[in-house]
Order: C-alpha cells, then sequence, then structure tokens
C-alpha cells in the first residue's frame, strides 16, 4: 500500500510538469499543441548530449536544456504559430500546424541523435528500502524532489512576477489584458517559450531514469492531453491535479489489477472517458474550454 | 520578414532535395540488382527498421566496392531499394506494390505482424518473396508459400532457452512480462506455452504494459511478489528492456531476466548499467568467440558507415546474404520465384559470418512444415559490462 | 449558388471521367501499376476522411474515427470468417454497427466540446485497440488473417459484380469499387450539407445555444451527424480489410485517427471536398517522396508547415477565396 501511493507521488510529479507546459499553451494560445511530447524528447537528448556525452555536471545540463527548449519553443511561436493564427478563419486550423511540427522535430531527432534509446549514468547511486514496504532508488527521490522544486517555482513565477501576472490575466481573457496594455505577441512567445521549456525539463530529469528515445514523444503528448482533460484545458492547478490523479490511477490500478493484465489500461481510459461524460469541463475547468 | 522566413524554408528544403538525390546515385559499371526493404525507418519503432537497412546497406556498399556480385555469367551491383511504411500495415502494402512496380523480386521485411500479413496478398500476386521478421506461422505455413522468416522465432528460442536454465540453473518457476500490442502478446503466448510443455511453474503472465510506460516500477512490483526464478520480457523493445532490467533489480529481484529479441549491448549499458549483467537475450553471431573475420570487417564497415554500430543488426545481416547465394546456386531465380523455391529445398553453403564449419541453409520444416526459415544460428547471449558473451549456440530445424 | 450550376456540372463530369476513365488509361499507358493501391487507399481514406469533416461541420473535433475504422473493420472480418458471409453483405452492416456504436458512445460524449470532445475521441481510438486485443472474438493480439477475397454479387442470376479470387487484375477491381464508394459518399455529403439539415448542423457550428433557443433539436442533429460519421469510417475499414485480406488490432491506430482529422484541415475546413484533396495530397505526398529515403520525413514534415504556413484555411481556399460560396 505505502508502495503505491510513493509510485503514485513519483509518476504524479512528472506526469504534472508535463501537463504544465501543455496546458499553459493551451491557455494563452488555444493551440493544442501535438508537438509537446516530442519536446520533451528533445529535452531529453539535449541533456544526454551535455550530461551523457559531453561530461559537464547534471545540473548544468539541466540548465542548457531549459534554455535551448526556451529558444526553440520562442522561435516556434514567433515563425509559426503566430502568421497561421493570425490568418486561419477557424483557431483548430493550428492542430495540423502543431502536427506537422512534431513531424519534423522527429525526422530532426531522428537524424541528428540517432534511431538508439539513450540514457545516461545514475546521478545517485543506492536504494532506499523501508522494510521491503516502499522501495525507492534515490536518483528516482532526487528527481521527483527536482519535479516538485520546479513546479513550485513554475507557480511562484506565475504568481508574484510581472511576467507572471501577465501571462495569467493573458490566459483569463485575452481581449481585456490588451485593453490593459498586455503585449499579447510578446507574451505569447514567453508563454511558449516557457511550456516548451517545461517539456524540456521533464525530458531532461527523466533522462537519467527512463532514458530516451524517439518513440516517446507521440504517447507523450498523448497522455499529457488525457491529464490536462482530467484537469481542466488551460487551467494551472488542474494540470497538476491532473498529472497526479493520472498518477495514482496508474499506480492503484497497476498494483489492484494486475492479475486481469491486459485490461488495466482499458478500465482506465473507459473510466476517464464516463468520468468526462459526467463532468465535461474537467475537474476545474471552465465549461466548454 | 514573413516571405524571408518562408523563402528561408523553401531553399533549405531544396538544398536538401538535392544533397539526397545527388548521394543517392552512384556509379554503376555493372548490371543493377535491386534488392527491396519494407519496413519502418521513421517515427516511434524507427529502431526496428533502421539496424535492418542499414546493414543492408553495408553488405550492398561493400559488395559493390569489392566488384559486385557475379550471378550466373553477369556481375551485378546490388541496390537497396527502401520504403519507409511508418509501422502502418496499409502503407506496407503500397511499399510492396512499389517494389513489384520495380520489378524487385526479392524483398526483407516488414518488421511486424500486421504488417507481413497485410503485404501477403500483393507479394504472391507478383511474385515476390520477402523476409519478413514477424512470427505469426499463417504466414509460413502452407497455402502460404512466398514469406520466409528471416530470423529465429521467439517459439524455437524460449523453449531452447527455458530448457538451458532449467537444466543449468536450475529454474523451477517463471514469470512473464509484455507490452500491450499484438507482437510481444503474441510471444507472450508462445513462451508460456514452451514454458508449460517444460514443466515450468507459471508464476505470472498476465502483466501488460503500454509502450510509453515511463516508470516501470508499478508494472513490476505484482511480478516481483510471485518471486519467480526467471522473469521473462516476452517480445520487449531494445528501448524497453534497460528500464524494466532496472526496475526490476531495484525492486530487489536476484533471479534471471531474459528475452527471446535481440538488444544492443550499447543501450543496456547507458540504460541500465551494471544492473544489467546477466540479462540473457537472443543474437547473432558477433560475440568473439564465434564471429569471424568477416563478420567483423562487417562490423568495422558498418560502424564507418552509420557512425555506430548496432547489435540488433548482428541477426540482420543474414537475409541479403541468403538472397545472394541462392541466386547465386540458381541464377534463373533473379526473375523467377518458383525457381527459387526450388532451390530452396537443397540450398547450402557455408556461413561466412560464424567460425567453423556452420552452413547457410533453409529449415523450418519442425514448425512450419516446409522449408520457409533462414538457418540464422540461435546463439543465445548474456550481457556483462557493455558486452555481450554466448552463453550458447543451438540451431533450429 | 445557382449561376455555377453548369460549371458545376462540367467539374462533376471533369471528375468522373478523369477518376473512372483518364486515371486508368494515364496508369496503362505509363506502367505504374502501383499507383492503383495508392489511390484505392486516397479513395477509402478520404471517405473516413469525409466523416470527421462532418463532425467539424458541427462543431466537434473528431479524433476517434480509428476507432470506427477498425471496429468496422473487425464486424467484416468476423462476418465474413466466422459466419461466412459475403462480403458485399458485411460491407453495410459494419458501417451500420458502427453508426450503432455512434449512438451509443455519442449520446454522453457529444455534450463535451472544443478540445474535451477532441481528447475524448482520441481515447477512444486507443481503447478499441485495447478491447480487440482483450476480446476473444476478435482473437486477440493473433489477429485475423487469410480472409477470402470478395466473392461474386449477383441479383436475380444478374453478376453485378464478379468474384475478386477469379479477377486476373483484382486492384483495378478494387480500384472501381473504392471510387464508386467515394462518390457515393461525397455526392451525399454534398446533398446533405446544402439540405436543411445541413443548414441545421451549421447553426450547430456557429453556437448550439442560440440553435436550441430557436427550436433546433440539437441533441438528434448532433447524434445523426456522428452516426453517419461513424458509419463512413466503418465503411473504409472494413474495405481495407478486404484488400489487405487481416486485420490486427494495430491496423487502424492512433496516427490513423490523427491522419484523418488532418487531411479535413489540409484540404481545408469549409469546403465538403476538402477532406478528399487533403488525402489525396497527405497520403500520395509521402508515397512521392519515397525518393529521398532518409530525408523522407523531414521534407515531408517541411512542406506540410509551408502548406499551413501559406494556406492555413486549407488546400481548397486558394481557389474559393474570392467566391463566398460554401465557405463558413
Amino acid at each position: 500500500m505505502e508502495q503505491v501511493i510513493v509510485n503514485a507521488l513519483y509518476l504524479g510529479s512528472q506526469y504534472a510538469m508535463i501537463a504544465l507546459g501543455l496546458t499553459l499553451i493551451f491557455a494563452l494560445m488555444n493551440v493544442l499543441n501535438f508537438a509537446h511530447g516530442q519536446m520533451y524528447v528533445l529535452g531529453g537528448f539535449v541533456t544526454y548530449t551535455i550530461y551523457g556525452r559531453l561530461g559537464f555536471p547534471f545540473i548544468v545540463a539541466l540548465l542548457g536544456t531549459a534554455v535551448t527548449l526556451a529558444i526553440v519553443g520562442a522561435l516556434i511561436e514567433y515563425f509559426l504559430f503566430r502568421p497561421v493564427i493570425r490568418r486561419s478563419v477557424r483557431e483548430e486550423s493550428t492542430m495540423l500546424l502543431a502536427a506537422g511540427i512534431a513531424f519534423l522535430l522527429d525526422a530532426v531527432i531522428l537524424l541528428v541523435f540517432g534511431e538508439k534509446q539513450r540514457g545516461v549514468p545514475k546521478i545517485l547511486d543506492g536504494v532506499f528500502n523501508w522494510d521491503f514496504r516502499i522501495i525507492l532508488p534515490y536518483d528516482r527521490i532526487l528527481v521527483c524532489v527536482l519535479a516538485i522544486m520546479s513546479i513550485a517555482g513554475f507557480i511562484a513565477f506565475m504568481q508574484f512576477t510581472k511576467t507572471g501576472r501577465a501571462l495569467r490575466a493573458f490566459a483569463q481573457d485575452r481581449v481585456a489584458a490588451e485593453l490593459m496594455g498586455v503585449n499579447v505577441d510578446r507574451y505569447s512567445m514567453i508563454g511558449f517559450a516557457l511550456g516548451a521549456m517545461l517539456a524540456g525539463l521533464v525530458g531532461g530529469l527523466l533522462v537519467t531514469i527512463t532514458g530516451v528515445n524517439l518513440g516517446m514523444g507521440g504517447p507523450v503528448s498523448i497522455k499529457a492531453f488525457m491529464m490536462v482533460m482530467i484537469g481542466g484545458a488551460g487551467v494551472i492547478s488542474g494540470a497538476i491535479a491532473g498529472g497526479f490523479i493520472l498518477g495514482a490511477l496508474e499506480a492503484v490500478g497497476l498494483a489492484v489489477l494486475s492479475q486481469y493484465g491486459d485490461i488495466t489500461y482499458l478500465l482506465i481510459f473507459a473510466s476517464l472517458m464516463v468520468f468526462l461524460s459526467f463532468r465535461p469541463q474537467g475537474l476545474m475547468g471552465k465549461p466548454w474550454g | 520578414m514573413h516571405r524571408k522566413a518562408l523563402l528561408k524554408a523553401v531553399s533549405i528544403v531544396a538544398i536538401l532535395a538535392c544533397s539526397a538525390l545527388i548521394s543517392s546515385t552512384g556509379f554503376a559499371a555493372n548490371k543493377v540488382l535491386k534488392i527491396g526493404f519494407v519496413g519502418v525507418t521513421s517515427g516511434p519503432a524507427a529502431a526496428w527498421g533502421i539496424s535492418n537497412v542499414r546493414s543492408m546497406q553495408t553488405r550492398a556498399k561493400w559488395i559493390n566496392e569489392t566488384g559486385g556480385v557475379k550471378i550466373g555469367d553477369t556481375t551485378y551491383d546490388v541496390e537497396i531499394v527502401t520504403f519507409d511504411d511508418q509501422k502502418d500495415p496499409k502503407r506496407a502494402i503500397a511499399g510492396m506494390e512499389k517494389m513489384a512496380q520495380e520489378g524487385i523480386h526479392y524483398v526483407v521485411g516488414p518488421n511486424v505482424d500486421d504488417g507481413a500479413a497485410a503485404v501477403r496478398p500483393v507479394a504472391e500476386r507478383n511474385g515476390i518473396i520477402y523476409f519478413p521478421y514477424a512470427f505469426p506461422k499463417e504466414l509460413y505455413t502452407k497455402p502460404a508459400s512466398n514469406a520466409v522468416l528471416g530470423m529465429v522465432a521467439s517459439y524455437q528460442s524460449g523453449p531452447a532457452i527455458y530448457k538451458y536454465l532449467k537444466e543449468t540453473k536450475g529454474v523451477k518457476s517463471i514469470a512473464f512480462v509484455s507490452a500491450n500490442e499484438s507482437d510481444p502478446l503474441s510471444q507472450r503466448e508462445g513462451g508460456i506455452a514452451a514454458a508449460k510443455a517444460l514443466g515450468l511453474d507459471v508464476v505470472s503472465s498476465n502483466v501488460t504494459f503500454q509502450v510509453d510506460t515511463i516508470d516501470f516500477t508499478p508494472v513490476l512490483t505484482p511480478v516481483m511478489r510471485t518471486k519467480p526464478d526467471l522473469l521473462v520480457l516476452s517480445g520487449v523493445s531494445p528501448a524497453n528492456a534497460p528500464q524494466l532490467i532496472r526496475s526490476a533489480r531495484e525492486l530487489g529481484f536476484q533471479g534471471l531476466i531474459s528475452t527471446e529479441t535481440a538488444q544492443d549491448a550499447t543501450v543496456l549499458k547507458e540504460g541500465a548499467g551494471d544492473l544489467a549483467n546477466g540479462f540473457i537475450s537472443v543474437g547473432g553471431a558477433s560475440t568473439p568467440e564465434i564471429s569471424s573475420d568477416m563478420m567483423a570487417e562487417f562490423v568495422d564497415r558498418y560502424t564507418k558507415m552509420f557512425g555506430e554500430y548496432n547489435d540488433e543488426s548482428n541477426t540482420k545481416v543474414y537475409a541479403l546474404e541468403y538472397i545472394l547465394e541462392t541466386l547465386k546456386v540458381n541464377p534463373a531465380a533473379i526473375t523467377d520465384v518458383e525457381e527459387f523455391k526450388k532451390t530452396m529445398d537443397t540450398f547450402e553453403v557455408a556461413n561466412p559470418y560464424m567460425k567453423g564449419d556452420a552452413k547457410l541453409k533453409y529449415v523450418g520444416t519442425t514448425s512450419f512444415g516446409q522449408k520457409r526459415q533462414l538457418m540464422v544460428p540461435l546463439v543465445v547471449n548474456v550481457y556483462k559490462d557493455g558486452k555481450f558473451e554466448t552463453l550458447f549456440v543451438a540451431e533450429v530445424d | 449558388m445557382n449561376t455555377f450550376k453548369i460549371n458545376q456540372l462540367i467539374g462533376v463530369a471533369i471528375f468522373l471521367f478523369s477518376v473512372f476513365v483518364a486515371v486508368p488509361y494515364a496508369i496503362a499507358a505509363s506502367g505504374r501499376w502501383d499507383f492503383y493501391y495508392t489511390l484505392t487507399s486516397v479513395a477509402l481514406l478520404s471517405i473516413a476522411s469525409a466523416g470527421v469533416w462532418l463532425t467539424f461541420y458541427i462543431g466537434r473535433i473528431n479524433i476517434g474515427q480509428g476507432a470506427f475504422a477498425l471496429i468496422g473493420g473487425y464486424v467484416s472480418a468476423i462476418l465474413v470468417t466466422k459466419a461466412g458471409l459475403s462480403f458485399w453483405l458485411t460491407l453495410p452492416l459494419a458501417g451500420l454497427f458502427c453508426a450503432f456504436i455512434a449512438v451509443l458512445i455519442g449520446l454522453p460524449i457529444l455534450r463535451l466540446r472544443g478540445v474535451y470532445f477532441a481528447m475524448v475521441t482520441l481515447v477512444l481510438t486507443e481503447v478499441s485497440r485495447l478491447t480487440m486485443l482483450a476480446l476473444p472474438i476478435t482473437n486477440g493480439a493473433k489477429g485475423i488473417v487469410s480472409i477470402p477475397l470478395p466473392g461474386a454479387l449477383s441479383i436475380f442470376g444478374l453478376t453485378l459484380i464478379p468474384d475478386f479470387s477469379m479477377l486476373k487484375n483484382d486492384k483495378l477491381a478494387f480500384y472501381y469499387v473504392a471510387c464508386v464508394l467515394m462518390v457515393i459518399c461525397f455526392a451525399g455529403m454534398y446533398r446533405l450539407v446544402n439540405s436543411r439539415f445541413g443548414h441545421l448542423c451549421r447553426s450547430l457550428q456557429q453556437n448550439e445555444e442560440l440553435a436550441s433557443s430557436i427550436g433546433v433539436n440539437i441533441a438528434y442533429l448532433r447524434i445523426v451527424v456522428f452516426a453517419i460519421s461513424s458509419f463512413l469510417g466503418g465503411i473504409g475499414g472494413a474495405m481495407f480489410v478486404a484488400i489487405s485480406q487481416s486485420i490486427y488490432p494495430s491496423s487502424f491506430q492512433v496516427s490513423d485517427s490523427i491522419n484523418f482529422m488532418l487531411n479535413c484541415f489540409l484540404g481545408g475546413l469549409g469546403y465538403v471536398f476538402g477532406p478528399m484533396l487533403g488525402t489525396l495530397t497527405l497520403y500520395f505526398g509521402w508515397s512521392l517522396l519515397f525518393e529521398l529515403g532518409k530525408y523522407q520525413l523531414l521534407i515531408y514534415s517541411s512542406l506540410l508547415i509551408f502548406l499551413m504556413l501559406v494556406l492555413p484555411n486549407g488546400l481548397l481556399s486558394i481557389r474559393f477565396s474570392k467566391m463566398k460560396g460554401v465557405q463558413k
């Protein structure tokens, strides 16, 4: 039982961080970013290169990843999303653009980093073992703590800085924010860069545990979508809640339903659909996203 | 600004397209023999096809540099025509049609069950012999006759491994874990049947995971409670293997771990480090104990050409070799696959990749009732400190 | 609209002529027989995409068409192999079964909108894959293989469709069947969109509350549209099973669902024929870039992004940009 709770917490902290970036971009620009998972993968590969290949300290690698992904995100927003959003009749059209970017990142990652699964040496050795009731390797504890710290840092940034306030105002009501003098273009770019950075950071953190490979992008995006839906699209607290709930669902589901094997995930997905039919806006979302 | 950006994008694309075209056109003094490849070389499952296609390209380039291959009275340069099916059976059909269009009669791939089943009608109608890396028996038993299994099937290697471990390591109980996808699940079924036939106690057999799992601890926790002597990772992809091994060991698992798929030593080293020591997998003939000088040169050329070797390619050097050697024996088969099928029954030459007197021949009579499988040596490897060591070598009949 | 009547008739005639006469002739002349399968795929995928387009028409982003294609494929495969029915009978049955499922699922989930509906349908694709893996009747992970080719279809002794396994060139036969289905599908769609029903649907796309307040039965409308959409998905899936003579749980997956949606975007959401053009571009484009080897995906995706930058409202917006016509 204790193990299940710890598993849920660990998974939840990763998931919440992935979902945060996605929901931020959605809240600001109404873009469902299909390339989110690819940014996660890119982050993993950048960390792998800086830490695993070039031998810099892990923390430097994480910072490098954050900066790289922020730049990538900003460029994508500036050169691709901005012109398309400005000119398209229906804003869903950006989904095609996002999917195109996802394909492009897939192709670039394949050409630059290759097709193999990549991993880095463990950052911490040893396993925390409490009487076989809780078994958790130290590196997982560290990654979990780092993830929670990043989430806390992100929330503090959104709450207490001028940029954060502007972003929140922008997310709440685009027109009103614009009228109050918020520079929409600038903050779209900052928001997109932040979202990409968060995705990259999780990728960088997790490369120490699960490694990274080209194929993780699409599935990660879809998982992130699900978390965002559970919590409510475009709501920061919702994304965090969604991440932890999906983490808990998986941990509990796998523990309780393991003897039924194949249908564990079927039940998780089906219950998600049932939940959404009763609560169409997720836990905390605005109705009709 | 906007237009400038577009212009830039267009010019980049154009440059890339040109460079791609230039690199694909070589010099051709000899006649060209085209061999096809239909499989996945982009997207999530890219690793499977890429190690495959690269080993073919390496071998083809090597042959061409040394003057080509002499079949009958003509010397040919080998050209590999690749089609990326993105692991989609619908595209795999299109790929096979493309091969037929190019006049190709010998195609390596597809890499997965659904693709291999989907291309069957096209291959049979157009007289194409194809070499899938997929295990469904329907593909190789009559009335099907155009598919030749390119590797050792899990239902062949599994029993051999379990038997060996039962006899030498005293394994009594066994547990299976697999991804909830078609190929791994089918391989798990085969594994369970084999284990039961050997009288092993199957303590856990229905735990599955999604391929996108990022933490395997919750997946493996219930399996570990059953305390098996041997944990089998059925049909595990090289990407998931190190994570599963790491989670199992970190949960305190002391028993053996094995799989029936080919793995890559570097991936295991990076992903699981010392925890992967003792991990048993199936490989080709690349361990120093058994590999010939030719295999060493192949690895060397592969590494030069693509920067890094992939151990999965060990099992995948064979298909092209088999095609060419069989054509050498019967040149009429270049355009007529019926001739090829006739030759398959009697074909036997020395295996250039292995030391000793190993042979290349077609097998599969026991499993499929006809010779529709390449005799690839069943080399069972164990991982140790970043390298594979050969545990034992067996043959399939 | 009436002023375009003659133009439209000419357009339709040219289209039919090129599909049924010019293309086969060109293929015979150039010897590119492999295009038949590619074009057959385009026709079938565009039928499924047309269904997605229809749900877009009532303002719903549908990323679940892969689920219905898979269900349709399995219904046909099971009926042919286990019950021994003729394929031609299973084709409409597959569609109807999908429509039935769509009604069941649609009742709760059609209340969702925007990204929520999109996500639920995306999850639906994964649910259907896992269901097919788990159900005993689908043969689970092993799939259903060696499905016979479609047999003859005759009414009162008159053979309408010959037995496919007897044909020398069944590629051509599949091409014609797929094209006939596609033409029927898009003719029906065009009729539907320009009917009273279609106008009501458009009112849903713009504002459901408003439509409801003036007496439009929005719940009924949504269900009917979703059922038609899924019917088309099922037909597309069943036809593919007949061609590949096999089906696996992974025959239609999430990436297919996403592609169906992208086809609609690329063609243009405002145009009935958008999904057809979008499918042709996306699917055929990939095949044409086959020569590029390992740069295929890179160039394909670059072109996609480029198209989006130039024509953010879909390919057809270039032709119709000056006419208000069908655009919303």
